[in-house]
């Protein structure tokens, strides 16, 4: 699939590509119509409770019941919104979820682009996302949405920078910002292992970004009601929900990818299980482990999740940075 | 220079933390709160003004939906005025069934209290053990009074049923014996979690004065310091019976009042567990009474140490089986009144979780 | 260290998962009631002397009844031409069974009263005789009688 970017386009190729697109599409959705099922298990599971289970045999059509539901519920628009903004804005917020996942190789044979800056593409195409999020909260001309607007704003300029430093470190390993160069420089020993102190920012940072508990301020239920999505209702906020969920496996992608060696095994030993379904496995570990914490932590206040930012993150990630140099520096000496 | 507006905000009457039908107005700059003005009465149903037209036992089942966290409390307060008034002697038997009722439910409420704080600054799972624990003493409660709320249970000289005879003692010391672990496990859930102390070191804190000026009673009181327990300070029923502390704490902020309230459910579970242990084997449940309750003409007024505070009960009798002006002083009305202060320069998540460290119950502000 | 109370804290609820579940499965099963809790009253007519206590007691005034001259002129007293209870307002306080000399009004353990519409809740006298199943046992504690009949 791999080779089907560097050979000329044909029409029959032309075919095969939109068909893997809408293969990607189709996935994406199933999978996110079941990370939600999962999760309502999951976190049921942890609450003492048995999680949906009225819809279809164990509950599994209940989000495609909550699907339909909200697609065939009005759609509202508030009298005093700011019109296009209000309608543009689930746009904004899912494209974005869905394009990087064009950057993201699943194996070192099918990827769907190969571009040289791909964890940079990552990063830029992804925080788009928070865009669509104040237009919401914006346009909605609700107070709540514009308090909850105005912290994903706050949270986004806190947190893409140590995200962005965190993963320095990884490029500095492998010399690369394409992510299947990434990968392929993980063959020794997994990024983990030397980079634990980034692994560890990327992954409050990636929480932060995703806008999951404890860093679940732009919507907090309990201060905000539900804050930048306040006024969304059926399909829209249905978007919101699917950008939100897509960006979750996007991110767990990521994370796979950057520190847990993407579709290498474990071990050389275990080679002859494909590299897909090592990838699969690691990225649905990393977008469930924000349930997990959802079902535990509490939520940290705006003030307390700037001062993390910017005191404790952005510190440690340029210590790792300037340490992984240095130890490249002596490493690239020795050698 | 950039000018700035402030905004007026209003957080209820539904608003998800608000504990019930509750409104504040706030007037914010940024997320910084400048004034904030509640807004409460939504869920008056003028209990005071009704009773006047009760007879002693009718206004029972008004008790049980002022404070319905804890409405063997309620019940309690009102027939303990009413005892007072009339100088009964209550059978042992009945004494000790009201204590262990009202510890239990004072653990109950006090569940609900941890459990919907833990919601309000953000972490669901909490909510649900603690309701997972309230509803095995709802449970009792059911198979004890009847009901799971509103029990109805105390009467005027004992309490309605007596102890269920199929192992209910029985069923209660295994619930407080199982509930050392529950709490233990709260603990370790919450108390250690760094981001729960992070939210509440230091914040919504008020000094020794301020409460006293406000007529704080309650945990919001023990947590500046003042070791006043109306179950110590002016014992009723048979509290000097049992051997527990009260819970002090002198930080004034919303990590002592966490404390404090972890800590009375130890020391309720406690007195439960002495009380089982003493219950005597047999005797009446209700007092020697006339089919109709006339207490003598006078005033009273008693007070009992509710899940929230001093819960006071005032009664002006003329000797007719209604009485003429029957007062509720209700905790959680007193402890509201601090909130506008407490407020102010204070961001939206410290107001809800403020709010809820105030832990008040709306039937009851209301009334 | 910092972070062992968020580490412990996520052990507790990775535990949890394994536990056995406390929901119950209602509406599928029925839930059961411990024996004395206040449900919807079963009303016996031909036990009720029409004293009218039950509609004085009432703490809300919603119970409605009037007797009329027994229909055996042999036999004297009265019985009920209807009985009403508004279960709008009725907060199941337990406070007529506890005052009806024969035990003619009793509490069951029903609880399902929800309907469409308001008026649908005021239940009357053959309602309140039909509602007869999971009949309250012992209903007058300090009598420690029994209404089984
Ligand atoms: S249960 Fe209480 S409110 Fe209902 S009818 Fe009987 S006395 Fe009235
Ligand atoms: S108290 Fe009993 S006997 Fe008297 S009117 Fe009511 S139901 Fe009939």
């Amino acid at each position: 699939m791999r080779d089907w970017l560097y050979e000329p386009l044909s029409a029959e190729r032309f075919g095969w590509m939109v068909l893997s697109i809408l293969i990607l599409l189709g996935v994406l959705l199933f999978l996110v119509t079941y990370a939600i099922y999962v999760q309502r298990k999951l976190l049921g599971w942890m609450q003492s409770r048995v999680g949906p289970n009225r819809v279809g045999p164990y509950g599994l059509l209940q989000t495609i019941a909550d699907v339909l539901k909200l697609l065939t519920k009005e759609s509202f628009v508030p009298t005093h919104a700011d019109r296009p903004l209000y309608l543009l804005a689930p746009i904004v917020a899912f494209a974005p979820a869905f394009v990087v996942f064009a950057v993201i190789p699943l194996t070192d044979r099918i990827a769907f682009t190969d571009i040289g800056i791909g964890l940079l593409f990552y990063i830029g195409v992804a925080s788009l996302s928070t865009l669509g999020v104040i237009m919401g909260g914006w346009a909605s001309n609700n107070k709540w949405s514009l308090i909850g607007a105005m912290r994903a704003a706050a949270m986004m300029i806190s947190y893409e920078i140590p995200l962005v430093l965190a993963a320095l470190g990884v490029v500095m390993l492998a010399g690369s910002i394409n992510l299947v160069d990434i990968v392929e420089a993980q063959r020794g020993v997994w990024n983990v292992v030397p980079q634990f102190v980034g692994f560890v920012i990327f992954l409050i940072a990636a929480l932060a970004e995703l806008n999951r508990t404890p860093f679940d301020l732009t919507e907090a239920e309990s201060e905000l009601i539900a804050g930048y999505q306040v006024e969304y209702s059926g399909f829209r906020f249905a978007i919101f929900m699917l950008g939100e969920y897509v960006y979750l496996f996007a991110m767990g992608a990521l994370i796979a990818i950057l520190y847990f060696g993407g579709w290498l095994p474990p071990h050389p030993a275990l080679d002859f299980i494909p590299g897909i379904v090592w990838l699969v496995v690691k990225t649905l570990f990393f977008a469930y482990l924000p349930f997990w914490l959802q079902a535990t932590f509490p939520r940290v206040r705006i003030d307390q999740l700037m001062t993390f930012s910017w005191k404790v993150l952005m510190p440690l990630a340029l210590v790792n940075i300037a340490f992984t140099s240095l130890v490249k520096t002596i490493a690239g000496g020795v050698s | 220079m950039i000018r700035t507006e402030e905004m007026l905000l209003n957080v209820g009457p539904q608003h998800p933390s608000t504990h019930g039908v509750f409104r504040v107005i706030v007037k914010i700059d940024g997320e910084t709160i400048v004034e904030a003005t509640p807004v409460i009465g939504y869920l008056h149903r003028g209990t005071e003004k009704l009773a006047e037209d009760l007879t002693y036992t009718q206004i029972i089942p008004y008790t049980d939906r002022m404070d319905y966290l804890s409405a063997m409390i309620g019940n309690y307060a009102l027939v303990h005025a009413v005892e007072t008034l009339m100088g009964l002697e209550i059978p042992e038997r009945a004494e000790y069934l009201r204590v262990i009722a009202m510890e239990l439910n004072r653990i109950a409420s006090h569940l609900v209290w941890f459990g919907t704080y833990l919601l309000d600054i953000g972490a669901l799972t909490p909510f649900l053990y603690a309701f997972r624990e309230r509803e095995k003493i709802l449970r009792l409660f059911a198979e004890l009074s009847g009901a799971r709320l509103t029990y109805s249970y105390m009467r005027i000289g004992g309490v309605k049923w007596d102890v269920p005879d199929d192992g209910w003692l029985g069923r209660v010391r295994r619930f407080i014996d199982d509930f050392k672990g529950a709490l233990e496990e709260f603990h370790t859930l919450v108390t250690g979690n760094e981001i729960v102390q992070a939210r509440l070191k230091g914040v919504g804190k008020y000094d020794q004065e301020t409460a006293i000026a406000y007529g704080l009673t309650g945990v919001n009181l023990r947590s500046t310091g003042v070791a006043y327990d109306v179950r110590k300070a002016k014992p009723y029923s048979i509290y000097d019976r049992f051997d527990f502390e009260v819970p002090v704490r002198t930080e004034g902020d919303l990590w002592a009042r966490y404390l404090l309230r972890m800590a009375e459910l130890e020391q309720s579970r406690r007195i439960v567990e002495q009380a089982v242990a003493q219950f005597p084997s047999g005797g009446e449940i209700m007092a020697k009474l006339p089919k109709l309750i006339r207490p003598p003409a006078g005033e009273v007024y008693t007070s009992v140490e509710s899940p929230r505070g001093e819960l006071g009960v005032y009664i002006l009798s003329e000797g007719k089986p209604q009485p003429y002006r029957i007062h509720f002083r209700r905790p959680s009305f007193v402890n509201l009144q601090l909130l506008p202060k407490l407020l102010v320069g204070e961001n939206i998540a410290n107001m809800i979780a403020i709010l809820g460290s105030i832990d008040i119950v709306l039937g009851e502000v209301d009334a | 260290m910092y972070g062992t109370g968020l580490l412990k804290g996520l052990g507790v609820t990775f535990k949890e998962m394994f536990k056995p579940k406390v929901t119950t499965k209602y509406p599928d099963e029925p839930f059961e009631f411990p024996n004395r809790v206040r449900g919807i009253q079963k009303l016996y007519p031909d036990k009720c002397i029409v004293c009218n206590q039950c509609a004085i007691i009432c703490p809300t005034q919603c119970i409605t009844l009037k007797g009329k001259p027994h229909p055996d002129p042999e036999k004297k007293g009265k019985v009920l031409e209807y009985f009403d209870i508004n279960f709008e307002i009725c907060i199941l306080c337990d406070f007529c069974t506890e005052v009806c000399p024969t035990e003619a009004i009793v509490m069951t353990t029903n609880f399902e009263l929800a309907t469409y519409s308001r008026d649908a809740l005021n239940k009357d006298m053959q309602w309140l005789d039909a509602n007869d199943t999971n009949v309250r046992e012992l209903n007058l504690p300090w009598r420690q009688t029994s209404s089984s009949s």
